[in-house]
This record gives structure tokens, C-alpha cells and sequence, in this order.
């Protein structure tokens, strides 16, 4: 069938050919450079009768035209082969509407089909298999080779042809309805796009005609044009940056083929630059929003190193905090591919995304989706780029000193060499000048230019984490001056500062040893989560906002090797106050575990009454809270008994353990300050009543700790992090349903608690010797037996009665038979009376 | 009213709309059951159950393949051959056959009359006079007409037995089986009259003679199967006897279901105590034994029928009791055996007050004295049919569902071994929606997690697990449900579910308080008095039953009332968690962050509640007090476990002296009135009572 409709197609066009073409012209291609493909070769047997006609004609274009047919019918577009007909005319005619201007490139496309017909590759093929750039800079040097050699001829020959096509254009062209309009437009849409992808250097005018068909009044070809724009700018956007050529390089005369690049370049990049311009304003039309923005994100993503960057990535970022899920979540992850595949752009996207994300939290005060934070969380900060040479890379005020000390010195020193070094200056300039294009050419910048990139992306992250901070600190300090009136506010007052918290945790080896005091006070005051001495009302910031600053500043401290002195009291104060408000459910218990492994299990500080405190807290905390949350607590307790060998005075109620007591001889469970609870003085008796807890492992360890003793000292570690025993009993991952799971410990026998009672106390059964009231029962039973007899009575009088009216109806049927039958009878009347 | 056959009912169906109305306006407790039958319904509900858990289920585990239906699904299809060995006549003795005098009296005389049934027969039979006339004078008139309508009847007759017997194949069965005695029997249809049964009584119950037992048996057998095939075709064919009056029809019942049992236990020698099966299986090869089988069995056969037709909660109970005390008969009739077990769940099910106790007797006995063969299928049927009925919970009805859980759970404890693996495989089932529903927090299954049959079938395990705890090999089962309780109460954390919390912290309470084992809940209950519910509006609010709800409706949440609840309930819970470990040595610790939080709460709480938080928290920390100034005067540490143990159990033994056990009895007085003065609030609870006891007649009409 399809073959079918190629011949007819042909056979017009050869026909038509026959009518305008003026003398054919012999092409003068030797016949060993045209490369004949096999389905060439058997059409060609098969049409014996044009056989002397096909000699003459352009066979390459024909050739192309079945491939872009072929390419036609196998894109998305579904093509009703009897309409097929008359658009393909229209085709070929805009074809060579098109074309007359640039034949050359049109012959050089069919060329150069069928040269990389060779390798098996058809065009259809190379329309869905993307080129290599190596690929496609073959392709441009071979068409610039025939280019020359079949130079002018053709131009006569098109020119011919134009008017009495463009005539049939026009007739063709009214006869369409509105949907073979967008049918017609699409198909065009997407022979252009085949076109362009086939051969951008031939087709690349056509670029402009899908532009332009983007501002078609109807949507859907809207969309559909800047969908088809981006996938042929996504392929033919070459790997490097156009720099068009300035007036000066216009006026040097230069060869044909740098003419023909030079058009090329500049029309793909006035073109990429409408196309931009066109994105940029439909995405504020809310219908477009969801296209363009994919349209921008793939093309941010594809091509990161191409002209007009900067445009795309304001426009991502500006999207990236959008409400919109689908537009936000494109955004975060073109970003995020962005950020770890630097290769692609040279790290340059990088800085500038993150310093547009900063700018962004800036202007929008810190209301953000926590979505447009995190993707620092991505980034990648090669620690070794700048240490050997300039160790305090980040620290940026000592860098510039050295910079400007640097200078200043080699100032003085050109001075006195200037004349004598002057020519070798020179040298040098130029070949500096070589390298800086090299370098801007090959994106490979050298490390002192990444290292510029590195602390400038570190400094605009730290800005925006500083930022956020200090913006959660305003928050809380406007909020104590209202007093409290308005309510306390979850997450939603500060959407930024968890993921901020997180990245800061990461980063936290990277940042500036001068910022280290500040950023310390801003945590411990957050951790307080209340500038007020009366934290009672004032819960601006959720307990895992606060312990997430508690393990924050513990972070900065581990990773700074601990070179600064800043107490750490007030965390630990802080922690012990939040563990009492950790509510389950409300508040995440993986950071609370995070909290007890960073600082209690980690900490290597050894002060025996907060230890005890501690380890008192927390047992008392695994009374009050679910299996994982009390697993985790217990974990962290015998963390905390191993390292603290005194601690474990604790275990035992021991009236002389006085000696390590400290100043307070009375433990004070309701204390804020671990120091002052002198937790020392109590005995662990929780331990008890833990060991009676329904959950076997909960139990098991409340068993095992206190059976700790104080006499030797026991070396061995739980292997278990807080975290791990958290994870392992929260109720999302146990697996309880298969019992086998739980080893129950066989010897346990449970004592049976008062309130049980055995199977007879619940015995619901009522009286059983109730006496039958025989008289009720027999009125009951009459009752039932009137009724069953009623019911009888009156389905045996229904019957009757329905045939007795049957029978009644019977007998004017019988009397209509009658009357048929007979003439009418006096008797008739009477009848109708009675009835 | 409301006591219909099964034809009858089908009548009742074409003519009397009114009627049905009127019916079915009492009937609304349970017209949701199809009137499949009762089994099928249960097994329905079932199916639906899995269904739907495997429509939630993601990860595609076959749900419905290890669970319910594998373990569950005893076979029922016997049930259908038993009616075809149909033996139900008896062959009588000729010779002590009573001739009936003429007694016919008008029948429709000695109705009460004032039934709507009654007028409306009258009418009708007026009517049928008047037509009657016409058609006799339209006869008279034109006897070519009436040789027309004989052949046309003849013609419409032949129509309508075909379509009879096509049309009724669902009951063809029966239906075969009554025609087939009818044309056996047309002959010898006589008429019961009062005095027959009179002396037959007098022949049988004072001179032990039992050749008039079979008339008798077979005037019962028509007494109960009374109305049942009325149809104008096959009326007077229905049985060999037609019942001439209620005075009859009452004597004959009345007899057979006082002295049947007697009559036989004599007959055969077996005591009036004696409830072994084997007594009845030693017996299977005497003479006695052979000649008095197709007797014993008719009665049974009729007395299983008679439950079926009537619905009066009165002849029900008597009945099943009559039925109860000849029991052992059942194990020579495996078939009717069955029969007995559906219809006796059945009525557990759905009847209320004593017809459900009495019913429930039987399936215990049955359970007891077939145990080997019979137990297994008491506990799948009559947790199908929990299951089933546990679907929608109103206010009266939660009574009847405690009704049902009890005798439940005592079923089970017959046999704890055998109910501890059903139990197993039910809650692996609850896990597994429970972790469906954690895992994907999908609103499907998070619905069906909120549902009263999720919540009842945990109650129901709850019970049974601390009823039995004793039990070594049920501690797996007591870690599994406390997961399912926790996990439930972890998903539903909002104030809207407020009736769920208490419930699952009651539940834990309760576990906890008869395993001895130690289960936090003090975190659970202190986080219904945080509850965020914005402005109270200070209204009262409409009433509502915390225990008749699982959600709370929305506008609820502002009410004083509904903070009130949970200032009232979280006090009570607390009261009970802290009263259970009252004496334990850790007792200080335990109550300390919950008097933190309590003193938290204590400030900022509504004016007129205030004091009972605070007595709350006096009377806790005077208990820490104790606890600890007891504590400092031993010597022992915490790993000494058996110090432990002992400690303080002398004051704990010594009763309620301590003021904490003081407090703990007046906080539950307290609560007890509190729940009982809700009750009585609530309208309805009166009127689900009595809908309770109606019967969906169609349910049953497939159980026979």
C-alpha cells in the first residue's frame, strides 16, 4: 500500500516534470561517486518505462523524498493513507518553495544520505538514532566537499519550477478544512523536523519556518512546534559555544565554507535565540507552563554549555520553588543534573545556578519549598582542588589578602624589568591569550579556575544557608515580641531550615573556620528554640528542628576537629530537655536516634554527672514511649554505661556509693540542667519494669543492662547504633506477623495479673432456667398458627378470585370471536350494560 | 405478627404490600443481608472481606490464599443432599387410629378477626361472590361460553405446571419432595382435631404405648411445616394432615417439645442426665435402637424446621432449649447435626436476648460433645458470622456485639489449642492490612483499618488472649496483637479519632493487666490532652458515645463535650495504667514524664477541669512518694528480680489501704456511671433492641 502511494506520488511528480522541466541536464557527477542504493536499483527494474527519463532525473532527491515519506510515516503521526495523497503534493510543493534559494544544500542532503547509505544506515535510521558529533562533523565535511564540486547547476532548473508550483499551492490550500489544517501542520511539523535532523546544514533555514509556525494560533500546535524545536535543537546544538564573528572578521575575506558556516552558526543562534524568547514568554501563560517548562529543563540539561544559558537557567530557577509538583519537581532535578555532571558545562552552571538560587531565597525572604534548598545537597566540593597551594581556599577575606599582597608584590617587581622584559611580555601575553581560548574552547578550565568556581558556588550555598538561619532566628525574635499571641508554628514558619540544617551537616568541613563563632550562636539559639527564659509557650520550632540544630552544631564540631573552643553544654542541655518533649508520631524518632548516636554515643567527653543524667533520662524515657523509641534509648544508655565505668553505681542501690556523688545528694527528676539533677544519687529501677516490657528485645536488653556490673570492666561495644535499633523496631519495618520471628523466652513464665479472670467469669450465658411461661406460649403459638392460616386463606380466596376475572375476561374475547363471527346481536347491548 | 412460612412469605410478597411495609420497617437491623441464606451470606461477607484486602494488597501477596478461606472454609455442600433423604412421614399404626369426628367448625370464625389479613380476606371474598354470580349468569346465558372456558383452563392449567416446575428449580428440591408425599398421601389426608391429639397424648405420655407415637410424630411433623406449602395447587396435599385449629396446632407443638425428649430417654433407657454421644453410638446395634430411629429423627428433622419458620423470640427459646436437652440424639444424624450447627449460629447471630444465649448453648454443647468433629466448625462458623455481624456497630447494637464476643471467646477457651492456630491465622491478617496500610498510607486501606470489623475482630482476640493467657503457647499471640493495637494507634494520631485511641489504650490496659506484662501507654493517653483543636467554641455540644464511634465527626472537635471527653477518658486510662504498677518499685520513674506533661496541661486547661487534673496529679505524686520512701528502706538492686518482685506485694495484698488504690476505685466508679449516664442519653439504644430480635425471614429460608 505504502509502496503503492510512493509510485503514484512519483508518477505525478515525474509527469509534472516532464511538463516543466526544460531540457534535462546531465548531471555531472562521475557515476563511480554516486552511491546507488539497492532500493534504488530495484525501482529503478521495476520502472523499465521511465527507465530513459530516470537517467535524466534528480534521483537524489527522489530518493530523499521517499526517505522523508518513510520517516513520515513512521513518526508518531497517524496518516490516513487516502488523505495522505494530496498533502504529499503539498509537501513536495513546500519543498520546493523552500528550497530554490539554497538547492545546493538540498542536492548535498540526498548526497549525503546515500553516502552514509553505505554503512547500512538509511535515513529513517538516522532520524531515530541520534548522531555522534564526530558523526556529524563528517557528514559537514563531505557535503562541503561535493558542495564544490556540483556547484551552480541546479539553481536554473528550481527556479523554473517555483511559479506554477506555488500556483497549485494556493488552489490546494483552500480546499483544506480546518482540521486537515492542523493535520497538514503537524505532518509539516514534523517533515520539517525529520528534515532538520537528517541534515541541519542543508535544512537549516527551515528552523525559522517552525518558529514560525509556533505562533500559530492553536495551542496544540504551539505546543507541538516547541516540542519539535526542542528535540531538533537538542540534536543539532553543536558541543561548543557560537561566538558570532565580530565586524572586524566580517570585512576579511575568507573562503566559501566558512561563509556557509558562519550562516549556518548565525542562523541557528537567532533562531535558538527567538525560540528562547518565545519560551520565555508563553511560560508566564499558565496553559503553556507545564511545555515550557520541560522545554527549558530538557535543554538546560542537553545543552548547559551553549549560547543564552543564563536566560534558561533564570527561568528554572525561578520555577524551582514553584507550587506547581510537576514544575518543581523538573526543576529540582535539572539542577541537580546540573550539579553532578559538571563535566558538561565546566562547573560554570554551577556557580551561576547557585548563586541564582541564592539570590532567589533572598528575594523571596526564605519562603521556599524546601525542594529548592536540598539540591544543594548535590553538589560536590573537591576538597584537594585548592589545600596544596592556597590551604585556606574558603576562607575568602585571607584569600584576598594573599591575592592583593601577591600583586602588589609582582607590580614592583615589573616595574623596575619593564623595559628590558618587554618583548618577552609580550610573547607571553599572546601565548596566554592562546591558552585562555584554548581553555574557554576546550572546557577543560585549570585548577585555579575551578577553584574560583568551587569557593564562589561554597560561598553563595553558606550565604543562603546563613541566611536562613538568621532568618529563623528573626522569626523567633518578632515572635516573642507579639508575646506568644498567634499559634505555634510548625514546620510550615521556616521551610527552608531543615533542608538548610541537613546541608549544612554535610558541608559542614567546609565552612569558614571565622564564621564558625556566629554560626555556633545561631544554632544554640535555635536549639533553644526560644530567645524568651520562658520556653514553656514558645515552641516556634519543632523538637526535630531542634535537635536537627543540636546535631548540626556537633557536626561542625566533629568535622573542625574540634580546633575551636566552644562549649557544647547548651546542646546537651537541650537535648536532655527535648527528649521529655519528643512526642511519637509528631516528631521524627530517626532524628532523635541521630541525636543519641551523634551526641551521646559519639561524644568523647567524659563528664560523669551529665553521663549519669543521661543515662538516667533516658531510662525513664523508654517507660513512657513506644518499642523503637525505647530501643534506641537503651541502646544509648549502654552505650553510655560502658564508657562511664562509674556510671554504674547506678545499677546497683548501694547507700555507700557516696563517694562519687556530687554536690547534689538527691536526684531531682524534674531538673532542666543534667547537671544539676544529681542523677548520680539514683538507682535504676526502671530497668525492672522494663524487663517485663511485651517486646522480647526490649526486655532482653533491659535484662542484659542491668545485669552490667560495676566490679570489671567490660571492653566490648554494642555493635548497634541508636539509629539501627530505631529503624529496627519501628512498626513500619518489623515484621511481626510471622511469629517465628520472635524468640520468647521460654523460661519466662508470666504470673497471671489480678485483673485476669478465667473463662467462666465472662460467661455471658444468661438464666438458663428461666420457666416457660406455657400460656404465653401457647398464645404465641395460636397467634402464629392464625396467622399462617390467614395467609392461606387468603392466597386460596386470591386464586379463586383471579379466575373467576380470568374467566370474565375470557368471555369477552369469546364474545369479540363471536361478534366477528356473526353479524352483531341485540344481545350485545345488554351485555355491555352488565360489564 | 410477623410469623411467616416460606410460601407464605412469598405470598405475602405478591399481595400484601402493606403488610410488608410494615415488616420491613422492623426489619431494618438486618436488610442487609441478601436472603441467600444465612450461610451463604456469611460466606459472603467473608469473601467480600478478602476481596477487598486483596484489592488493597500491592504487593500482590494472596492474602485469600493462607488465610480465611484455606483455613476457614470447611465445607458446606453436604447441606444441600440432606433434604432429599427425606423420611420425615411416618407409616402409622392403623389400629389406633383416631377417626376424626366432623368437627368444622367455621374456621374464620374463631380468629380473633381485626387483622389487616383478615379484612382484606373478607373483602376479598366478597368480591369473589359478586364475580362469581356474574360468571354464573354470563354461564347460564351462553353455554357455548362455558365449553369455551373449559378448554381455554384446560389449556392454562397444562401452561402452569410447566412453568411451575421450570420456573422453581432453586426450591424444586423441596417442592419435589412435598409433591411426591402429596400424591402418596392425598389419599389419606385427614384432618387433626383436638381430641385426637388428646388421646394420642393420653396413649403415649400415661400408658407408654408408642403405637400411636408415629401419628403423633407425624401430626408435629404438619404442625411444623404448617403453612409452609399453601399453595392452592398443592393445598390440601401439604401433608397428611390439615391442622384444624390453633387450639390443635398449639397442643401438638406444645406436647412434642415437652415430652419427646422424655418419651425416647425412656423408651430407649438412657438417664435424663446423661449426655455422652457414646450412649447414643453404643445403642446403634439394638433392636430398640432400629425400630425408634425413624421416629427420633423425624422429630428432630421437624423440630430443626419449625426453627426455621418460626421468628417469635418466645417459641424460639423454648424450642432450642427443647432441642438442647436432646442433643445426644444428634450423633446418630450427622447430616441434621450440621443442619443444627447453622441454624443455632444463626440465631446466636442475629437473634437477641435468650433465643441468641440459648443458641449459643447449643453450639457449646456441640462443641463440648462432638468435639472431635465438631468443634473446628462452631469456631470458623460462628466467627464468620461475628465477623459478618461486627460490620456496622450502632448504639444498642454494641451490647449484642459484647453479647457475641463473650460467648465467642468462651467457645474458644474449650479448646484453647485448636482456637489459638484460628486465631493465629486472623490476626496474621490483621497485621497484614495493618502494615499494608503503614506502609502505603493509602486511603483505602487506612479505611479499612478505621472500620468496626477491623476494630472487632481485635477486640475479640483481645479478649480471648487475656481470658487465656494462662496459656504458655499463646505469648506469641499476645506480642502480635499489641504490635496490630500500637500500630493502629500510630497510624490514627488526630483528634477525629479519638473513640479509636481510648479504645486501642483500653485494650493494652487490659492486656497488659492480665499478662502482667508492662506496656507503655502513658505516652499514648498524654497525647489525647495535646490534641490541637483550635478555638473552642464553648458550646456543649450535641451528645455523643465516645464507645458507639470510631470517627468522630468534625463538628464534634470544638465542642466542650468533646474536650471534656478526653480530658475525662486520658484521666480514667492513666488512672488504670498507673493503678496496675501502683506498687512496683519503678513506679517514681514511671509516673515522671507523665506528671511533667500533666503539669504542663494542668495550666493551660479549661477552668472546670482543672481539679480533676489536679487530683490526678496530687494523688500520683503522693504514690511516687510512697513508692519511694518505701524504696529507700530495702537494700537490694535492681538486678535482684525476686526482691523485686516481693516488693511491696504485702501491701498490695493487704488491699485497697493504699490511697492510690483509693483513688483508683472511686476514678472507676466514676467512669462506670459516667458510660452508663451516656447510654441513657443516647436515644435508640431502646429501639435497636427490640429490631434486634426481628429476623430477616429471607435469610433462613435456606437453611433447611
Amino acid at each position: 500500500m505504502g509502496m503503492m502511494g510512493k509510485e503514484r506520488g512519483m508518477g505525478k511528480k515525474k509527469k509534472r516534470q516532464k511538463i516543466i522541466l526544460p531540457p534535462e541536464l546531465p548531471p555531472e557527477i562521475p557515476e563511480d561517486e554516486v552511491e546507488v542504493s539497492d532500493e534504488d536499483l530495484q525501482f529503478f527494474d521495476e520502472n523499465r518505462d521511465y527507465a530513459g527519463f530516470v537517467s535524466t532525473l534528480d534521483t537524489h532527491s527522489i530518493t530523499r523524498r521517499r526517505q522523508a515519506e518513510k520517516q513520515k510515516e513512521e513518526s508518531a503521526l497517524q496518516v490516513d493513507p487516502v488523505d495522505a495523497l494530496p498533502v504529499k503534493t503539498l509537501d513536495g510543493e513546500l519543498y520546493y518553495r523552500t528550497a530554490p534559494k539554497k538547492p545546493k544544500d538540498s542536492e548535498n542532503a540526498a548526497d549525503k544520505n546515500e553516502a552514509d547509505g553505505e554503512d547500512g544506515n538509511e535515513g529513517v535510521d538516522k532520524s531515530i538514532v541520534k548522531l555522534t558529533k564526530a558523526e556529524r562533523r563528517a557528514k559537514l565535511k563531505k557535503s562541503k566537499k561535493e558542495a564544490k564540486k556540483q556547484g551552480k547547476e541546479l539553481d536554473k532548473t528550481e527556479d523554473v519550477q517555483q511559479t506554477p508550483q506555488a500556483a497549485v499551492l494556493a488552489e490546494v490550500k483552500e480546499d483544506l478544512t480546518a482540521e486537515e489544517t492542523f493535520e497538514s501542520k503537524k505532518r509539516k511539523l514534523a517533515e520539517l523536523g525529520m528534515a532538520l535532523l537528517a541534515d541541519p546544514e542543508a535544512n537549516i533555514k527551515t528552523l525559522k519556518e517552525m518558529l514560525q509556525i509556533s505562533k500559530d494560533d492553536d495551542q496544540a500546535i504551539v505546543k507541538l512546534a516547541l516540542l519539535s524545536l526542542l528535540a531538533v535543537f537538542k540534536d543539532i546544538i553543536p558541543g561548543y559555544r557560537i561566538r558570532l564573528p565580530t565586524e572586524k572578521e566580517l570585512e576579511m575575506t575568507v573562503s566559501k565554507e566558512v561563509k556557509k558556516k558562519r550562516y549556518y552558526e548565525s542562523t541557528l543562534l537567532s533562531t535558538y535565540k527567538a525560540y528562547l524568547q518565545k519560551l520565555m514568554a508563553l511560560e508566564r501563560q499558565a496553559s503553556f507552563q507545564h511545555v515550557v517548562v520541560r522545554c527549558i529543563c530538557t535543554l538546560l540539561d542537553a545543552v548547559p554549555h551553549f549560547n543564552f544559558r543564563e536566560s534558561l537557567l533564570a527561568a528554572v530557577i525561578k520555577n524551582i520553588s514553584s507550587s506547581d509538583d510537576v514544575v518543581r519537581k523538573l526543576c529540582c532535578a535539572t539542577v541537580k543534573s546540573l550539579f553532578t555532571d559538571d563535566g558538561k558545562h565546566g562547573g560554570e552552571a554551577t556557580v551561576e545556578a547557585v548563586q541564582l538560587i541564592a539570590d532567589h531565597v533572598k528575594a523571596h525572604d526564605c519562603q521556599l519549598h524546601p525542594d529548592s534548598i536540598e539540591v544543594f545537597m548535590y553538589l560536590t566540593f573537591d576538597e584537594d582542588l585548592g589545600r596544596p597551594e592556597n590551604p585556606n581556599e574558603d576562607n575568602k577575606v585571607k584569600n584576598k589578602k594573599n591575592k592583593k599582597r601577591k600583586n602588589h608584590g609582582e607590580s614592583g617587581e615589573l616595574q623596575e624589568r619593564d623595559r628590558k622584559k618587554n618583548r618577552q611580555e609580550l610573547v607571553t601575553k599572546m601565548r596566554e591569550e592562546v591558552n585562555a581560548d584554548f581553555r574557554a574552547a576546550s572546557f577543560a578550565p585549570d585548577v585555579k579556575e575551578r577553584r574560583r568556581m568551587q569557593s564562589e558556588a561554597l560561598s553563595a550555598v553558606f550565604e543562603t544557608y546563613f541566611r536562613i538561619l538568621k532568618h529563623s532566628m528573626r522569626k523567633i525574635s518578632v515572635r516573642s515580641e507579639e508575646n506568644g499571641s498567634s499559634l505555634p508554628g510548625a514546620s510550615g514558619n521556616h521551610p527552608l531550615l531543615v533542608p538548610c540544617l541537613i546541608g549544612l551537616g554535610k558541608f559542614s568541613h567546609l565552612i569558614d573556620l571565622d564564621f564558625m563563632g556566629d554560626l555556633m550562636n545561631c544554632l544554640r539559639k535555635l536549639a533553644c528554640g526560644s530567645s524568651n527564659s520562658d520556653g514553656s509557650c514558645n515552641k516556634l520550632l519543632t523538637v526535630s528542628e531542634r535537635l536537627r540544630c543540636c546535631i548540626v552544631a556537633f557536626k561542625v564540631m566533629r568535622n573542625n576537629l574540634e580546633a575551636l573552643n566552644v562549649d557544647l553544654q547548651e546542646f546537651f542541655v537541650q537535648l536532655y530537655n527535648l527528649i521529655i518533649e519528643y512526642r511519637p508520631g509528631r516528631d521524627q524518632g530517626e532524628v532523635l536516634a541521630e541525636a543519641l548516636k551523634i551526641m551521646l554515643c559519639d561524644d568523647r567527653q567524659h563528664d560523669m554527672q551529665k553521663a549519669a543524667a543521661f543515662i538516667k533520662r533516658l531510662a525513664t524515657f523508654s517507660l513512657c514511649f513506644g518499642c523503637a523509641e525505647s530501643m534506641a534509648a537503651l541502646v544509648t544508655l549502654k552505650h553510655l554505661l560502658q564508657k562511664n565505668v562509674k556510671c554504674r553505681h547506678l545499677l546497683e542501690n548501694d547507700a555507700g556509693g557516696g563517694s562519687v556523688l556530687g554536690s547534689i545528694v538527691k536526684y531531682q527528676p524534674y531538673a532542666s540542667d543534667p547537671g544539676q539533677s544529681g542523677a548520680l544519687a539514683s538507682v535504676l529501677w526502671e530497668l525492672n519494669l522494663l524487663s517485663k516490657h511485651y517486646h522480647p528485645a526490649v526486655s532482653t536488653m533491659a535484662s542484659n543492662v542491668s545485669g552490667m556490673s560495676a566490679g570489671h570492666n567490660q571492653v566490648y561495644l554494642a555493635k548497634v547504633s541508636p539509629q539501627q535499633a530505631f529503624a529496627d523496631l519501628s512498626l513500619e519495618h518489623e515484621s511481626f506477623i510471622n511469629p517465628k520471628n520472635i524468640v520468647m523466652k521460654s523460661n519466662h513464665k508470666r504470673k497471671r495479673g489480678s485483673g485476669s479472670s478465667g473463662a467462666a467469669s465472662i460467661n455471658p450465658t444468661p438464666d438458663t432456667a428461666t420457666p416457660i411461661d406455657e400460656d404465653g406460649l401457647k398464645k404465641k403459638l395460636s397467634e402464629h398458627f392464625t396467622l399462617l392460616h390467614d395467609i392461606k386463606e387468603n392466597e386460596r380466596l386470591r386464586g379463586e378470585l383471579d379466575r373467576v376475572t380470568l374467566s370474565l375476561q375470557v368471555y369477552k374475547e369469546h364474545k369479540n370471536q363471536k361478534k366477528r363471527e356473526h353479524a352483531s346481536k341485540p344481545k350485545k347491548n345488554t351485555e355491555k350494560t352488565a360489564s | 405478627m410477623g410469623k411467616l412460612g416460606k410460601k407464605a412469605r412469598k405470598f405475602a410478597k405478591k399481595n400484601l404490600q402493606s403488610v410488608l411495609k410494615r415488616k420491613r420497617k422492623l426489619k431494618s437491623m438486618f436488610k442487609k443481608k441478601s436472603s441467600r441464606g444465612e450461610q451463604d451470606a456469611a460466606d459472603d461477607q467473608l469473601q467480600d472481606e478478602t476481596n477487598l484486602l486483596n484489592g488493597r494488597n500491592l504487593e500482590g501477596e494472596d492474602i485469600e490464599g493462607t488465610s480465611l478461606d484455606s483455613i476457614f472454609s470447611e465445607d458446606d455442600s453436604d447441606v444441600a443432599g440432606d433434604d432429599s433423604d427425606s423420611d420425615g412421614f411416618l407409616s402409622e399404626d392403623s389400629s389406633c387410629m383416631y377417626v376424626p369426628q366432623s368437627e368444622n367448625g367455621n374456621l374464620l370464625e374463631d380468629n380473633g378477626g381485626g387483622s389487616a389479613l383478615l379484612v382484606q380476606n373478607r373483602e376479598i371474598h366478597l368480591e369473589l361472590a359478586k364475580k362469581k354470580k356474574k360468571l354464573d349468569r354470563l354461564k347460564e346465558k351462553d353455554p357455548e361460553f362455558s365449553k369455551f372456558l373449559e378448554s381455554y383452563h384446560k389449556g392454562l392449567e397444562e401452561l402452569r405446571n410447566d412453568e411451575n416446575y421450570s420456573d422453581e428449580d432453586e426450591e424444586s428440591d423441596l417442592n419435589m419432595q412435598s409433591m411426591n408425599e402429596d400424591s402418596l398421601n392425598l389419599k389419606n389426608a385427614k384432618l387433626l382435631t383436638n381430641s385426637a391429639i388428646d388421646s394420642w397424648c393420653k396413649i403415649v405420655g400415661e400408658q407408654h404405648n408408642i403405637s400411636a407415637l408415629p401419628s403423633l410424630l407425624n401430626g408435629y411433623r404438619a404442625a411444623c411445616h404448617y403453612g409452609t406449602s399453601s399453595t392452592s395447587a398443592v393445598d390440601a396435599a401439604a401433608s397428611s394432615y390439615s391442622i384444624q385449629n390453633s387450639e390443635t396446632f398449639c397442643n401438638i407443638l406444645m406436647f412434642m417439645l415437652r415430652e419427646a425428649d422424655n418419651i425416647f430417654r425412656g423408651l430407649l433407657g438412657i438417664s435424663c442426665s446423661s449426655c455422652r454421644k457414646e450412649t447414643i453410638l453404643d445403642l446403634k446395634n439394638t433392636a430398640k435402637w432400629k425400630s425408634l430411629k425413624p421416629m427420633v429423627k423425624s422429630y428432630l428433622r421437624s423440630t430443626l424446621f419449625l426453627l426455621n419458620q418460626v421468628t417469635d423470640s418466645e417459641i424460639l427459646a423454648f424450642s432450642l432449649t427443647r432441642l438442647r436437652a436432646s442433643i445426644i440424639f444428634f450423633s446418630a444424624f450427622p447430616s441434621l447435626l450440621r443442619r443444627l450447627i447453622k441454624i443455632a449460629v444463626h440465631l446466636w447471630a442475629t437473634g437477641g436476648g435468650t433465643v441468641s444465649s440459648c443458641a449459643f448453648l447449643i453450639i457449646q454443647d456441640v462443641a463440648l460433645i462432638f468435639s472431635s468433629d465438631c468443634f473446628d466448625t462452631c469456631l470458623i462458623k460462628t466467627y464468620k458470622a461475628f465477623i459478618a455481624h461486627s460490620k456496622f456497630v450502632k448504639p444498642g447494637f454494641y451490647k449484642h456485639i459484647q453479647f457475641l464476643r463473650n460467648s465467642f471467646v468462651e467457645l474458644c477457651s474449650l479448646d484453647v489449642e485448636k482456637s489459638s492456630k484460628k486465631a493465629l491465622v486472623s490476626m496474621q491478617q490483621l497485621a497484614k492490612i495493618l502494615q499494608q496500610g503503614l506502609r502505603t498510607r493509602k486511603k483505602e486501606a487506612i479505611e479499612k483499618i478505621c472500620s468496626w470489623q477491623y476494630t472487632n475482630c481485635i477486640d475479640l482476640w483481645v479478649m480471648f488472649i487475656s481470658a487465656n493467657i494462662s496459656d504458655n503457647s499463646l505469648q506469641h499471640l499476645l506480642f502480635m496483637i499489641i504490635q496490630v493495637i500500637n500500630g493502629v494507634a500510630y497510624l490514627f494520631p488526630g483528634p477525629r479519632y479519638l473513640p479509636l485511641r481510648l479504645k486501642t489504650i483500653q485494650w493494652l490496659n487490659h492486656l497488659s493487666s492480665s499478662s502482667g506484662v508492662f506496656i507503655p501507654v502513658a505516652s499514648l493517653v498524654l497525647d489525647t490532652l495535646e490534641y490541637k483543636i483550635g478555638k473552642e467554641s464553648g458550646q456543649p455540644g450535641k451528645a455523643f458515645n465516645i464507645s458507639s464511634a470510631i470517627k468522630l465527626p468534625k463538628h464534634c472537635l470544638k465542642s466542650r463535650k468533646f474536650q471534656e471527653e478526653c480530658i475525662l477518658s486520658a484521666i480514667e486510662l492513666l488512672t488504670v495504667h498507673f493503678g496496675q504498677w501502683s506498687y512496683h518499685i519503678s513506679f517514681p520513674e514511671l509516673a515522671s514524664i507523665p506528671l511533667i506533661r500533666l503539669r504542663k496541661f494542668h495550666e493551660t486547661t479549661i477552668e472546670n477541669l482543672r481539679h480533676v487534673v489536679k487530683r490526678l496529679i496530687d494523688q500520683v505524686e503522693q504514690n511516687v512518694e510512697f513508692v519511694q520512701k518505701k524504696r529507700d528502706e530495702v537494700a537490694f538492686s535492681p538486678n535482684d528480680q525476686q526482691s523485686v518482685e516481693s516488693f511491696l506485694q504485702l501491701e498490695k495484698g493487704g488491699g485497697g489501704n493504699a490511697p492510690f488504690t483509693q483513688y483508683y476505685n472511686s476514678i472507676m466508679e466514676k467512669a462506670a456511671s459516667r458510660s452508663l449516664l451516656m447510654n441513657e442519653k443516647l436515644p435508640g439504644s431502646e429501639k435497636a433492641r427490640k429490631t434486634g430480635k426481628v429476623h430477616d425471614k429471607g435469610e433462613r429460608l435456606k437453611v433447611n
